[in-house]
């Protein structure tokens, strides 16, 4: 039987890099009906393929390159794909999102899937074209920039189309962030997953396609899909999208550092007094010189810079994104906006996280200000807050894991173990993942969101932002009347649990359909009812029309997902916060004095998610109500249900 | 009067989705490669280089081809009649634009007709990059400010297209 399903290309490649051998394979009907596609379909694959001894380094880990029948296929913004596996530097589930147009790029070229299994004995990357795969020697571009290898491939296939996603030398070198760079300046950056592609003597992914994605129903589709871009282009949501279109995400320095919650100086406060040298009005008018977009994107926060001289001068780049000017500015007390493009960049190319590493330095400099390590410990470097000339050096000695680089190339989690004393006190990460660019202790709900989160302290599995912007007639439409006034207090911890568990099945399909945040999260248009809208036409599965089933296929993501982690043992004791976040009251700014009530949320959320309250572990009930029969059947004799 | 379509290169984002619109009005599929109008991107250079048929005066494409299958229709816009065309690829080399091209899978040569004048990629773009001008001195010097991307990318300086 083939596969019945239109909006996907129809067919997943198993790729054997020990033996060296692609297998084509139809997909599975089941996946696509229950798990949609992205993160859903990579929980299912990696639920059953790894494991609590799986090393993550190892040819027995799996790395997952996934798409979803949105991928590609005109709805706005869909140039979406994404990465998962064991991760690396957390040591439990782990995906990485990414725009441009590789993914779209792979699905013409008849894919909707990738599984990388093994470990290749040469180095090789995977090339994609029309229905055909094959493994090609990369030995000539081990060791380069991404951007070079980019350019390198592009000649090889003599093909300017050939769209890729590349690992740097910090991949290579198997740094625990090691990102995957697609399309020269968009990162599949968190969760270190170009690492694990670096563990298989994997390159990259090279794709080119003229094989095109039919829809069910292309007429009733297009029709649906511009009812969803008359939502997108309401009055209420000009305001968000011009700034968007202006400043990209940059404007984030200046609305987050208004209600203090813009992480500085490792996030011992969240309030940074220099934020305008290196906010959007700044690089607006001094750098900026175009706007990007992703395939198909209506939105288009991508932006290009320049620099035209001095010692940071570069030719034209993709300029960095909130987090990198945070994590790099702020959380380092370092206003030099030049450098940060620098470090933005250079992360880029080495293949490297621009969270997890300029959280890792900030770290440094804070166990440096506490006399925990000195100079002597740094290869002699000045650890100051704000040093830009140290970053510079560390970012390079990082990707090349040399000398102290070698034990920031680990995470604060793993540093801190290696340093020892108290500098676990200022690893600021949950379950091994740097925190993102966001603090509980002015937004309460985000407290939930870091300590929930599958992968670890970032804000792209749940974040709400309803509270943060005041969208209240958002909130009564989703939440009711009643609830209302508590959720739009962003300092309450009342209906939290609520608030979050919503915002995470949602994102849930929105990661497996696969399209961006932008349009769900910030500003909040589409939410379920989007889905219901267009995925029957798209696809032809009718039960994707019915609100109870899209709903109930969230839920079965996000529990799958959970259960991953569960049989790695993380509990309730792990959906916590670190003790900066959590103990100590955050000292400055306008959000002075607040601390996230955790526990309180923690119970409701468990309540909305059916987990049990004392150890997180999922409901049998809840389970068996999710077509998860076969995660019970694992979980029970674990012990892990309750 | 003759109507072409524009694409201003400072309100072009480069993402696509006229090809999007194209392929899914002709085609009735998704399939960028099999789009009318193309967006090349050279991102090192910053350079996003559209490319769809400027339905040129002298055309190149129709001198080239040995079948006839090249001519104007009744509204006298440039079309391909793919049951004359014969797939060789001479248009394909004559346009110096990148306007014409060989379909991936009828493999005969494909290139806009604007749609009968109603065209899909005008509606698609968010960014109002894309317009529909008469062959007048407007339309005629915002078509020659807008290939000037493409001749930069063959290493000719700003300013020096030819009228």
């Amino acid at each position: 039987m083939t596969f019945p399903y239109k909006g996907y290309a129809g067919y997943y490649l198993d790729v054997d890099l020990t033996k060296g051998k692609v297998h084509k394979k139809e997909l599975e009907k089941e996946w696509a009906r229950l798990y949609l596609g992205g993160s859903g379909v990579a929980a299912k694959i990696l639920w059953d393929r790894t494991g609590p001894d799986t090393d993550p380094l190892g040819p027995d880990n799996v790395l997952v390159l996934g798409t979803g029948p949105l991928t590609g296929a005109m709805f706005s913004p869909s140039g979406r794909m994404m990465f998962a596996a064991k991760g690396p530097l957390t040591g439990v589930w782990a995906e990485s999102h990414v725009g441009g147009f590789l993914g779209p790029e792979v699905k013409y070229a008849g894919f909707d899937f990738v599984i990388f299994n093994g470990r290749s004995k040469k180095q090789v990357y995977l090339s994609l074209r029309d229905g055909e795969a094959e493994l090609l020697d990369a030995s000539h571009l081990w060791g380069r920039e991404t951007d070079v290898t980019t350019q390198m491939m592009r000649e090889d296939h003599k093909d300017p189309t050939l769209e890729t996603g590349v690992i740097g030398p910090a991949g290579e070198n198997m740094v625990l962030y090691g990102s995957i760079i697609v399309d020269f300046y968009r990162a599949a950056g968190r969760t270190g997953l170009g690492s694990v592609l670096g563990s298989k003597n994997v390159k990259g992914i090279a794709a080119s396609g003229s094989l095109g994605i039919e829809a069910h129903d292309m007429d009733k589709y297009l029709e649906a899909n511009e009812q969803e871009m008359e939502k997108l282009r309401a009055p209420i949501w000009n305001e968000s999208l011009s700034s968007l279109r202006k400043y990209g995400t940059t404007d984030l320095i200046a609305i987050i550092n208004e209600i203090g919650r813009l992480p500085t100086k490792n996030h011992w406060t969240g309030f940074y007094e220099d934020s305008d040298d290196i906010g959007p009005e700044t690089i607006a008018e001094k750098y900026r010189i175009g706007q990007e977009a992703c395939h198909g994107c209506a939105i288009g926060c991508k932006y290009i810079i320049r620099v035209n001289e001095g010692k940071y001068s570069t030719g034209p780049i993709g300029g960095p994104e909130y987090e990198t000017l945070m994590a790099f500015g702020s959380n380092c007390l370092n206003n030099d906006i030049e450098s940060i493009f620098h470090l933005g960049k250079r992360c880029d190319l080495l293949g490297m996280d621009t969270i997890s590493c300029g959280k890792s330095i900030g770290f440094a400099m804070d166990l440096y200000e506490q006399g925990i390590i000195s100079a002597n410990d740094a290869d002699g470097l000045d650890l100051s807050w704000g040093n830009a000339e140290t970053q510079v050096e560390l970012v390079e000695k990082i990707a090349r894991r040399e000398g102290f680089g070698d034990t920031l190339a680990n995470g604060v989690r793993k540093a801190a173990e290696m340093i020892g004393g108290e500098a676990w006190r200022y690893a600021v990460h949950v379950k091994g993942l740097e925190a993102s660019g966001q603090d509980p202790r002015a937004h309460q709900s985000i407290g939930l969101t870091y300590a929930t989160n599958v992968r670890g302290a970032d804000h792209l599995r749940s974040l709400s932002s309803l509270e943060e912007l005041g969208y209240s007639e958002i909130v009564i439409e989703r939440f009711g009347k009643e609830k209302a006034d508590a959720i739009l207090d962003i300092m309450s911890p009342v209906h939290k649990g609520e608030v979050v568990w919503d915002m995470e099945d949602l994102y849930a399909i929105v990661d497996s359909a696969v399209i961006c945040k932008y349009g769900t999260m910030w500003p909040p248009v589409f939410y379920y009812d989007t889905f219901v809208n267009v995925i029957p036409h798209l696809t032809g599965m009718a039960e994707w029309g019915d609100p109870k089933f899209v709903r109930k296929a969230g839920e079965r993501i996000s529990h799958l997902r959970r259960a991953y982690n569960h049989r790695l043992g993380v509990t309730r004791k792990e959906e916590t916060l670190p003790p900066r976040l959590l103990e100590d009251p955050m000292p400055t700014g306008p959000s002075k004095g607040g601390l996230p009530d955790l526990d309180y949320m923690l119970d409701d959320y468990y309540k909305f998610r059916g987990c049990d309250r004392e150890t997180g572990y999922p409901k049998e009930a809840k389970l068996k109500e999710l077509d998860l029969d076969f995660v019970i059947e694992d979980l029970k004799p674990r012990g892990m249900t309750r | 009067m003759k109507i072409f379509l524009t694409i201003d290169l400072h309100k072009c984002t480069g993402c696509r989705n006229c090809e999007l619109a194209c392929s899914a009005e002709r085609t009735k599929s998704f399939n960028p490669k099999r789009s009318r109008i193309q967006i090349l991107k050279d991102e090192p250079r910053n350079l996003v280089v559209p490319m769809v048929c400027l339905q040129c005066e002298v055309p190149l494409c129709e001198q080239a081809c040995p079948n006839g299958a090249i001519s104007y229709n009744e509204k006298g816009t440039l079309v391909v009649h793919s049951k004359v065309c014969i797939g060789c690829m001479n248009c394909v080399t004559a346009c110096l634009y990148g306007g014409i091209e060989i379909d991936p899978k009828t493999l005969k040569a494909k290139k806009c007709d604007i749609c009968w004048g109603d065209p899909a990629c005008i509606k698609a773009c968010e960014y109002k990059a894309i317009s529909l001008v008469e062959a007048k001195k407007e339309g005629l010097k915002a078509r020659r400010k807008n290939i000037d991307i493409a001749y930069q990318t063959a290493g000719m300086k700003t300013g020096e297209v030819q009228e």
